[in-house]
């Protein structure tokens, strides 16, 4: 037993609420759990020395931050700050048909909502989720009625600050025909550690829309998860926008659960100086019918690392299922460093299922061309590798997101590549 | 606007320009002719900057400007234009995003205000036109999937919308049939204002059939070796390149 696990199981144990015996299971797991080094596939590029090393000394004096408000988007903001929320929610003005509330203190109905969900869409392998399942101690509970078409985006922001730990979890629940999107939001540069993870269950024929910007920099350490099912004919089209710091790692998990649902998931990622940013996503097809389409696509410069293992599983009853995965990447330097890994597992016969992973470098001959043009060096490489990544935020469902995004990625992108 | 003096250059080591010099005054036409081989892309490349070329002894001045200092990019935006002959594709990246950035980039050089999208559309629309391309091709990545004939009249239309006071154009009617050879050749013509300056490399004489050259060099083996008027280029096209002996048609394989 690793000592970083031995403390997180004592502070577990030590803990008293109504989740308790939810936790119970994930400490009961923990303690059967070896610290993963890199032999252990899922942690094979990604070394949590960062994590054990960490020492945390909380900063008396927080820092000054800004939540950027998104022109256009109209949203309703929940903020958290080190894990505390923000604004009161009982004086939120929801729409009808959505319920939020605490997941530490819920009304009885949504306890009840909140235990057909924790841990019940999120697998038990991942490590730093079973960490959630017994440190959480914040987040939301957002139910949302059959039927109801809530137009309003939900944003969640999680704010980690200098020297603060804090555990945060999101369940979400949309009954059948419901629609709704979704924004996780994190970010932090300081010394910090944070785990986040969000399970969403979408109900028949319901529609989510999701965003995942994990924008945590520099020494913040963050490491989370979303994790989907899918009910018959449900869709879920979900976007994640990360940068990377000295350590960041986000788990997929899309589970096909009723037939003829329809999944679509679009990861970007850009990363600098030594930044690390580690995904790992998983589709699960259980059922037949179902169809999943993700592209995750990378930029990497300087010293920075970035691992991609996109895994797709057909189970042997999931006949006629359509499942596509690509993934993109575009290396600046010869510093950086790209691990990709597509994983097929497929165990029906009639099913299409195609992938590919492509590490590229600017093109000389091309540059040239736009060079030739009077076009400057920073803008042709703006324009010439931007371009496949901009492709992506185009896709973005919400355009007042994408217009927000796009500049800020832009800008983050030419910082890279004058490094 | 132009001045090479005893250009001698080489690539991976292999010497293509030795002792070439050539003057050009605004509004000129010169063609550059020469069996393959003979250092005339080279001299196109050399000229917009191209990395891998080395020169080791020489000069071009540019408009009062030594060239050979400039970054590619600033050649460009003071006014050097090198039609390609294998003009690059770049999927991903549409033709009209690329030609506005290119325009305001020049402008931008010349103290103008950049164009708004609006204000480019129209002027874009108008080169479209007259280069006879539909206007799908400025909604396509920059000639992705365009046939020869249609990157040679892309070419010819970023000239007509960047204005450039000296044009290259490296073996435009390369790869054309009548019509399209017609339609750069307009395109060029179009652009002849008595103070723009074109060096056209070509190898055949048929281009310059429409476009009337004031002089023609013969490049051989990295050299001027004889200039003329227009009717050099028409003994060409009747004796071939046969006249510059075993000495200087040795090297045609490079």
């Amino acid at each position: 037993m690793s000592q970083w696990l031995q403390q997180v199981i004592d502070r577990g144990q030590a803990i008293d609420d109504w989740l308790s015996p939810l936790r119970a299971q994930a400490l009961e797991a923990l303690g059967n759990t070896k610290w993963p080094n890199r032999r252990v596939e899922s942690w094979k590029y990604t070394s949590l020395a960062p994590l054990e090393q960490l020492e945390l000394s909380p900063n008396v004096t927080p820092d000054n931050v800004i939540i950027e408000d998104i022109e256009g988007l109209g949203s309703l903001d929940l903020v958290f700050e080190n894990g505390k929320l923000q604004s009161d929610i009982s004086l939120l003005p929801l729409p009808q048909g959505l319920h939020i509330s605490n997941l530490l203190d819920p009304p009885v109905k949504e306890q009840s909502t909140a235990t057909t969900l924790f841990a019940k869409i999120k697998p038990r392998r991942h490590l730093f989720g079973l960490v959630n399942d017994a440190l959480v101690e914040n987040g939301l509970i957002i139910d949302i009625d059959a039927g109801c078409k809530i137009e309003q985006p939900i944003r969640i922001i999680n704010i980690s600050s200098d020297g603060q730990e804090s555990h945060h979890r999101v369940l979400v629940r949309l009954g059948n025909h419901a629609s709704a999107t979704v924004i996780e939001h994190g970010q932090g540069k300081q010394a910090s550690f944070s785990t986040s993870f969000a399970e969403y269950e979408i109900g028949e024929q319901a529609y989510l829309e999701h965003y995942q910007l994990a924008m945590h920099t520099h020494q913040a350490i963050h490491i989370g998860g979303s994790h989907f099912s899918l009910q018959q004919k449900s869709q879920l089209n979900s976007t994640l926008i990360a940068y990377g710091s000295e350590l960041s790692r986000m788990d997929v998990d899309i589970i096909h659960n009723g037939e003829h649902a329809k999944a679509k998931f679009n990861a970007i990622y850009l990363l600098g100086e030594s930044e690390h940013f580690d995904l790992h996503s998983t589709i699960e097809h259980v059922v037949p019918n179902g169809t999943t389409q993700e592209n995750a696509r990378g930029i990497v410069g300087d010293k920075a690392k970035a691992i991609f293992n996109g895994r797709i599983h057909i189970h042997r009853d999931a006949q006629k299922t359509l499942a596509e995965m690509r993934n993109r990447n575009l290396l600046l330097s010869r510093r950086g460093q790209i691990n990709t890994k597509p994983e097929l597992e497929i165990y029906a016969d009639d099913v299409l299922c195609a992938h590919g992973a492509t590490v590229a470098e600017t093109d000389e001959e091309t540059l040239y061309y736009l060079l030739s043009r009077g076009i400057s060096r920073s803008q042709a490489l703006v324009m010439l590798n931007f371009g496949f990544i901009q492709e992506l935020v185009d896709q973005m469902p919400n355009q007042h997101l994408a217009q927000w995004l796009k500049p800020q990625l832009q800008s983050r992108f030419v910082e890279m590549e004058v490094k | 606007m132009l001045k090479i003096k005893n250009l001698h250059a080489s690539v991976e080591q292999k010497d293509i320009l030795k002792g070439l010099n050539l003057e050009i005054k605004p509004g000129e036409v010169h063609a550059i002719m020469g069996p393959n081989g003979a250092g005339k892309s080279t001299l196109g490349f050399i000229l917009s900057g191209c990395e891998g070329y080395e020169v080791s002894e020489g000069q071009i001045e540019f408009q009062g400007d030594d060239l050979l200092d400039m970054a590619i990019e600033e050649r460009a935006r003071k006014g050097l234009f090198l039609a390609f002959q294998y003009p690059v594709e770049i999927p991903g990246v549409s033709n009209m995003t690329f030609m506005k950035e290119s325009v305001n980039a020049i402008r931008e050089q010349r103290g103008e205000t950049p164009l708004t999208a609006t204000q480019f559309l129209k002027k874009a629309k108008e080169a479209c036109k007259q280069v006879q391309l539909s206007l799908d091709f400025l909604k396509r990545g920059v000639n992705e999937g365009f046939s020869g004939g249609e990157k040679k009249r892309n070419e010819i239309m970023q000239m007509i919308l960047l204005e450039p006071n000296l044009c290259i154009l490296d073996e435009s009617d390369s790869g054309l049939d009548v019509d399209a050879l017609q339609v750069v050749a307009n395109g060029v013509n179009s652009q002849r204002d008595g103070k723009r300056s074109f060096i056209i490399i070509t190898h055949y004489q048929r281009l310059l059939d429409y476009i009337k050259p004031d002089y023609v060099h013969i490049l051989a083996n990295g050299k001027v070796v004889r200039s003329g008027d227009a009717s050099l280029a028409t003994d060409v096209e009747k004796e071939g390149y046969a006249f510059l002996g075993q000495d200087n048609a040795e090297e045609t394989n490079a």
